[in-house]
């Protein structure tokens, strides 16, 4: 039932739920995600089929390390756009904040649809493949994500991850102990928009089509409901929400159209059931001594 | 030929139409401890929010050493050597106690994010220098027993010496302390005025203090300010506050003809 293909965009969930959460993390709502993930697409796709120097082949191929290039720039653009935005929405909070990254995901898309060298509805389709079959995906998506757990895990040991969580505790009170807000607010953004792009890039090569509806803000919502279903209070909850909730459309397809209504009714009983997510500080900390002893926990030291 | 190490000249601020501050000026000497009383709505928490960057003055100025520091924001004051508490307990509630003390010690000494995310031996050694500030000012605040717990589970007593620890954490010069008697029993009381005393001694403190309960100031401060309606009234030693006349008639009333 769980192909390859799903395993790839469960993965790419994963990602994006992450990149929701990274903002989160300092506490602030930011819906941005998918402009971000639009732009390393776009870039990936535009790239790929019409800069010849990258090297894609007339049967659809496409080399590894071109690839890997196209990881890295979607990624830095998604960065740069969002040192240039974040300056100025960061000004805002709340839901002013998830207003102002709204209007960022719909001037992205409007662009994208629009722009005379990005096809326009149609988008841009017969994307270059690094990999003959969707097996061969699931290997950088693995990678991204690993590389992505491991520095949220980092973080948790350094100052600038301590400041986040500081910042979403009490921003006045972390300023007055010396904490530059705005530079740590920024620093997550910019974060959250560089792994979008990224995953974008990736994602592109995987669809093999690429259009502006990549990023709408339906999506937005969607991996949201990624970071609330899976919790925020750890990197850990916004991957399992993404692997979680994009497999779960496509496992109960054989229900027809109902299916659409049992994934609402997931994404809203998920937080009444689930108030913290699926991944709480209770779950956190059983994960963390299982992880010392190594394995096999003897039943009666369970409380 | 400014001595002061803070000095506040003509500081006013406004809330729209209200005057919270009115050409407010004194100046706190390095190493004193100087109190800072008044009714309710003095204006001494504005005050304290105008000095350590929290709100932007309406006008007039702060000055640092003699040099004006107006209007900086709230971290590049902290980094000045100037740290406070909070009336209201702003702790990191969802944080532990060790952590709260670590975020305020991030800059002792600073490493950058590169060496965190490769784990080098400078983020290690960086780390364990702040471990070690961390829990010499648990001990010596009586918190290291609570050191693994949340601070929001903490009791309020403990909260409040959590509250000066953290500030202490920064390395400030210039220690603003927020009512921290308030809500304490006269015991407790008694233990903070050493506390305090002691801290200064310790660390080389300057020490700015809000308080109501004016026992524990005139046994604490050298020098002290008081502030009625947002116009300071009256500045001088704790002696020479006690007999002004108009700090009388600001606590007792005016008695017409008295």
């Amino acid at each position: 039932m769980i192909d390859n293909g799903l395993l790839v965009q469960m993965l790419l969930g994963a990602l994006l739920g992450v990149s929701v959460y990274l903002p989160l993390a300092t506490g602030q709502l930011s819906l941005a995600t998918p402009a971000f993930y639009a732009v390393g697409g776009t870039l990936a796709a535009l790239l790929s089929t019409s800069w010849p120097a990258l090297g894609a082949r007339a049967d659809g191929s496409f080399p590894l390390p071109s690839f890997v290039l196209e990881l890295a720039l979607g990624g830095l653009l998604a960065g740069v756009l969002a040192l240039l935005v974040g300056r100025l929405v960061l000004r805002l909070q709340g839901i002013y904040l998830a207003i102002a990254t709204i209007a960022l995901v719909e001037i992205v898309r409007v662009s994208i649809l629009n722009l005379p060298f990005t096809g326009g509805a149609v988008g841009i389709f017969g994307i270059p493949q690094p990999f003959p079959t969707a097996a061969g995906y699931l290997l950088p998506a693995l990678a991204l994500l690993a590389l992505t757990g491991w520095l949220c895990q980092r973080l948790e040991v350094m100052p600038l991850g301590r400041a986040m969580a500081a910042i979403r505790d009490d921003e006045l009170a972390a300023g007055c102990m010396g904490i530059d807000t705005t530079r740590v607010k920024l620093t997550a953004f910019v974060l959250s928009a560089v792994l979008a792009g990224s995953t974008g890039a990736l994602a592109a090569h995987f669809l093999n089509t690429w259009n502006a509806r990549q990023g709408s803000f339906d999506t937005s919502v969607t991996m949201l409901a990624f970071v609330i279903l899976g919790g925020s209070r750890s990197w850990l909850g916004p991957v399992v929400g993404g692997l979680l909730l994009t497999a779960l459309p496509e496992l109960l397809r054989p229900v027809g159209d109902v299916r659409l209504v049992l994934f609402g009714l997931v994404i809203l009983l998920g937080p009444v059931l689930f108030p913290q997510g699926l991944i709480t500080p209770g779950v956190l900390e059983r994960l963390g001594r299982l992880g010392r002893l190594g394995e096999r926990l003897p039943r009666e030291s369970e409380p | 030929m400014s001595t002061y190490l803070l000095e506040v000249r003509d500081l006013t601020c406004r809330f729209g139409g209200l005057v919270a501050l009115d050409r407010v000026s004194f100046g706190v000497q390095s190493g004193e401890i100087f109190g800072l009383i008044g009714p309710n709505g003095a204006g001494k928490t504005t005050l304290f929010n105008l000095i350590s960057g929290v709100t932007p003055p309406t006008s007039g100025a702060v000055l640092w050493r003699g040099g004006a520091v107006t209007g900086l924001a709230s971290h590049r004051l902290n980094r000045l050597g100037l740290a406070r508490t909070f009336q209201n307990l702003r702790l990191f509630d969802g944080l532990s106690v060790l952590d709260n003390l670590l975020v305020a010690l991030q800059r002792r000494p600073r490493s950058t994010s590169l060496a965190g995310v490769l784990a080098s031996s400078s983020h290690r050694q960086a780390e364990q220098q702040r471990q070690a500030l961390a829990w010499q000012l648990l001990n010596e605040l009586g918190l290291s027993a609570l050191a693994e717990r949340e601070a929001g589970t903490l009791a309020y007593g403990d909260r409040r010496r959590l509250e000066m620890a953290r500030a202490l954490a920064t390395g400030p010069e210039l220690l603003l302390l927020d009512e921290p008697a308030a809500g304490l029993n006269p015991s407790e009381k008694d233990a903070l005025c050493d506390l305090i005393a002691g801290l200064r001694q310790r660390h080389n403190l300057t020490v700015m203090i809000i308080e109501h309960h004016v026992p524990l100031l005139m046994r604490l401060c050298d020098r002290m300010a008081v502030l009625d309606f947002g116009v300071r009234i009256a500045e001088g030693t704790p002696e020479q506050v006690q007999r002004d006349p108009r700090v009388i008639e600001a606590y007792l009333g005016g008695g017409g003809a008295a």
